[in-house]
């Protein structure tokens, strides 16, 4: 198990190393020069002096490998510099912007969970009733609904019709009221994909010969089910639950933008548009990070879920 | 069976409790004993009477909420009336779309126009709804000489911290502008020096005679703050400046709360505290303003502007601003080099058509010239090009465009004439405002293509010559003079970028523009800026489409909010909630 998970770790090096070659030369490849725009106020107008000041001091005008080994340099150092807009350290932008999207994250996951598995497991055990079906076309419809329509649609409903909850906003660092609304929308088309799949597995796990053996020597229904079946059917669901978690923790940018959330997404493409590259360089390691842990995180829960995974070298 | 009733039982539960928990959105003025939404002396003679008489007592004649309406509330009133006590107010939430990102200090970049929007800091002078130079925190000033300014203090004003502001503070706040390290000093390097003359004088010299001086101070970035604060190092977190409102708490690009200043000099804010929202999204800004979360809102896109219209609950202020929508010209490429040309191009655009249709008739006005007509330095000769499809087409076929091949496309040198139009999306009206123009001149055989791109892409092409036209938009007079729009895009001399994109020269253009930053006579200058406008407008080294209109959604119970065209103030001490 030690040395499956130091495999893995040294694996996280090259990825990395490639992630932020590639997003570095995306951006610089991008048109736009980072100081023409961030030096613009509200007026539009451009001072070129400024203009000129601003690439010396931030090294602009090097060419691109030394401005990424600079970069890399100071990355080794633990200094993933700073935003040319506001001057702080990137680290702590990014993290402070996944303060807020963590929050989101799980609150979203956890509603996508209480939408998704008990559909997935009504639809498997009634398999072709009206119940499966309603319960699919449901799905069908959660996966195919935008991201933002959804939003907007829960909005007018919540917020304006019948005024329970605040339209947008993060409240008061983030409060339960402020947050309900952007994880059901974010939640919604997570839980239905999750749906889908618990149903099929579900189904698969329940037409295995142990589950006929359990039947025949009596165990109640409701014990098969969920923890004959279950157990073994949750494998695959994990997966796409953990994959999923990462995407909900990148931060959905639509979702985020909508709903005035101050995470990670919204965080990317704001400093996209502004070229602040230092922030969005940032923010593209950070979430490589992790993607690299959610799937670290899922690889070694299936040794709990089903102890014939093994990852020791025999 | 029973699970379902249990089911039932609990969804109805949780709904009623949700019912119940529901806001109270209507905001209580007591002391309104009238309900007219104002507090004045008819309001006295109001509880006088619901006292004296058998009047039908209203709740908001409690004015000093004790439970009973009796004489003590008359002269509560009257102490609201003689401002003892704070007006009743309220909270008020607002929208904003842009908003300060990491530090509060006015004195950086720009968020002195946030700070300025919030009612936290103030300036030397300001414009007011009308656009005119008028003193904030100065009394005046007198030129003494073509290079030197007295200005004269206000002297009842204390910063929010009790600081005095003095001659001291405004020596303070003014070089930590023109210090070498601040990002914008060069737009201050005019000043050579600032002294205090007295406790309530300062004298600024400026480096050679330039009409702008006072103009400059305008700008939020000279907001004045307290030395002490600034010494401390507090600015970056808490901007102690002299406005209506102090500083309360920040959520970075979230939010940021204001309180009443119990101290402000004539007449304390009639709100008690007031929250502004940054939504950078504009449907979402239209929701929070119909459902009660924010009591007003700028930037309501176009599409909802009729619902919120038909609400009765909300309202829609609107106004010209100094925001220009405007098309850079390529005049170093061959045909735009030609005046005839740039000249039948802006006879082929309907600027009308293009505010009814893509701007909905509401969200802007068509344009003559650069400036506004609610600008005082609008030059109100000119006539501009009014759509003239004919006069286009004859002057196209004057510079050697016309269709020779009868295909229904213009030829020049032989080849369909082609024109590109760059443009950005970032602002929701560039988009529609640029497919009206792309219609219109196809309308008259020019085969234009739209290519949509971001603005730091567009300023890239523009540097390398590469467009033929790029839809824009900027503010027309930054601190409310003309010289910053025109100097910087038509003097050829003074090295701007913006003269560089469009290749534009013209030395009468040149001598007036420098002629008016050194005259300073207010009406001399008007006369070579008219000129200048003239000019400009007949060459047509860039065209200009139209000025933005600001859409102010709110509801009806806010009060004495007043539409500034130059977009920097707003949370005034007026404005509460009825």
């Amino acid at each position: 198990m030690l040395d499956y998970l130091i495999k893995r770790l040294i694996q996280i090096i090259p990825v990395l190393l490639l992630v932020s070659i590639i997003s570095f030369s995306i951006i610089y490849i991008a048109p736009g020069d980072p100081a023409m725009t961030l030096c613009a106020g509200p007026d539009g107008q451009v001072d070129p002096e400024y203009v000129e000041e601003f690439t010396k001091k931030y090294g602009l005008d090097q060419p691109l490998y030394v401005q990424y080994f600079t970069w890399l340099k100071n990355v080794l150092h633990g200094d993933f510099g700073y935003s040319y807009k506001t001057q702080q350290p990137v680290w702590d932008i990014v993290l402070s912007a996944f303060h807020a999207t963590l929050k989101l994250a799980i609150v979203s996951l956890v509603i996508s969970l209480i939408i998704s598995i008990p559909l997935g497991i009504i639809s498997a055990i009634k398999q072709n009733s009206l119940t499966d079906t309603f319960c699919m076309i449901g799905a069908t419809l959660g996966v195919s609904m935008p991201n933002f329509w959804l939003g907007c649609l829960l909005m007018l409903i919540f917020a304006v019709s019948i005024n329970w909850l605040p339209a947008a906003g993060y409240g008061d660092g983030g409060d339960l009221e402020h947050i309900i609304l952007p994880a059901i929308t974010l939640g919604v088309s997570s839980a239905a994909i999750t749906a889908r799949l618990m149903r099929s597995s579900m189904v698969e796990s329940l037409s295995q010969d142990y589950i006929l053996t359990a039947r025949a020597k009596g165990v109640s229904e409701r014990t098969i089910t969920l923890k004959h079946a279950m157990k073994n059917a949750l494998i695959p669901v994990v997966t796409m639950i953990g994959l999923n978690f990462g995407f909900l923790l990148n931060g959905s940018p639509v979702v985020e933008t909508i709903f005035c959330w101050p995470g990670l997404g919204e965080l990317t493409v704001r400093s996209m548009e502004m070229r602040d590259h230092m922030v969005v360089q940032g923010c593209m390691i950070f979430i490589a990070l992790l993607f690299i842990a959610v799937n670290l995180v899922v690889d070694i829960s299936y040794k709990f879920l089903d102890p014939r995974i093994s990852y020791e070298n025999e | 069976m029973m699970r379902d009733i249990r089911f039932g039982i609990t969804v109805l539960i949780i709904s009623v409790v949700l019912l119940v928990s529901m806001p109270c959105v209507s905001a209580e003025l007591f002391g309104d004993a009238n309900g007219d939404k104002q507090i004045n002396t008819l309001d006295v003679t109001m509880i006088e009477r619901m006292i004296l008489t058998n009047d039908k007592e209203s709740p908001l004649a409690d004015a000093n909420q004790d439970g009973s309406i009796n004489t003590e509330d008359v002269t509560y009133t009257g102490s609201i009336i003689l401002d003892r006590v704070g007006f009743p107010g309220g909270h008020m939430n607002i929208g904003m779309i842009f908003g300060p990102s990491h530090t509060l200090d006015p004195g950086v970049k720009w968020t002195g126009w946030y700070m300025r929007q919030a009612g936290i800091a103030e300036t030397l002078f300001c414009y007011n709804e009308d656009l005119e130079l008028t003193p904030e925190l100065a009394t005046g000033y007198t030129q003494l000489s073509d290079t030197q300014w007295q200005i004269h203090l206000r002297e009842d004003v204390t910063f929010h911290d009790g600081t005095p502001f003095n001659a001291d503070a405004v020596v303070y706040s003014i070089e930590r502008v023109t210090d070498e390290l601040n990002s914008r000093h060069n737009e201050y390097k005019h000043i050579e020096s600032i002294v205090a003359e007295d406790e309530h004088t300062v004298k600024i010299t400026t480096t050679e005679p330039y009409a702008l001086t006072i103009a400059t101070l305008t700008d939020p970035l000279v907001s004045m703050v307290s030395p002490a604060a600034g010494e401390a190092g507090l600015l970056n977190t808490t901007p102690v400046c002299t406005g209506p409102f102090k500083y309360k708490s920040h959520e970075p690009s979230v939010s940021l709360s204001v309180v009443r200043n119990e101290n402000y000099r004539d007449g304390k804010a009639k709100l008690e505290s007031a929250k502004i929202y940054y939504l950078s999204e504009g449907e979402t800004r239209s929701i929070m303003l119909q459902s009660g979360d924010v009591d007003i809102t700028i930037g309501l896109p176009l599409p909802v502007v009729s619902k919120i219209e038909s609400d009765s609950d909300l309202r829609i202020v609107t106004d010209e601003t100094l925001r220009l929508y405007f098309i850079f010209v390529n005049n170093a490429k061959a045909p735009l080099d030609d005046i005839r040309v740039r000249q039948a191009i802006n006879y082929a655009i309907n600027r009308e058509q293009i505010v009814d249709a893509a701007l909905e008739g509401i969200g802007g006005v068509s344009a003559i010239g650069m400036f506004p007509s609610v600008f005082p330095w609008t030059n109100d000769d000119l006539t501009g090009y009014p759509y003239d499809k004919d006069k286009a087409l004859s002057l196209l076929e004057e510079a050697g465009i016309s269709d020779t091949d009868n295909d229904g496309i213009l030829e020049y040198n032989g080849e369909d004439f082609q024109l590109t139009i760059k443009l950005y999306t970032s602002r929701a009206t560039m988009q529609p405002g640029a497919e009206m123009i792309e219609i219109q001149l196809e309308d008259i055989g020019i085969d234009v293509e739209l290519q949509l791109l971001e603005s730091a892409a567009i300023k890239e092409d523009m540097v390398s010559g590469n467009f033929d036209l790029a839809f824009y938009s900027y503010n027309s007079a930054p601190v409310g003079d003309p010289d910053s729009f025109l100097t910087k895009h038509f003097d050829s001399t003074a090295g701007f970028m913006e003269n560089g994109w469009i290749q534009y020269s013209n030395d009468t253009v040149n001598s007036l523009l420098v002629d008016a930053k050194i005259a300073m006579d207010q009406s001399e200058r008007k006369g070579y800026y008219d000129q200048v406008q003239a000019i400009i407008v007949e060459q047509s080294p860039e065209m200009f489409i139209f000025h933005e209109k600001q859409l102010v959604g709110q509801h009806v119970d806010v009060i004495g909010y007043v539409l500034y065209p130059n977009e920097i103030t707003f949370l005034t001490k007026e404005m509460y909630k009825g």
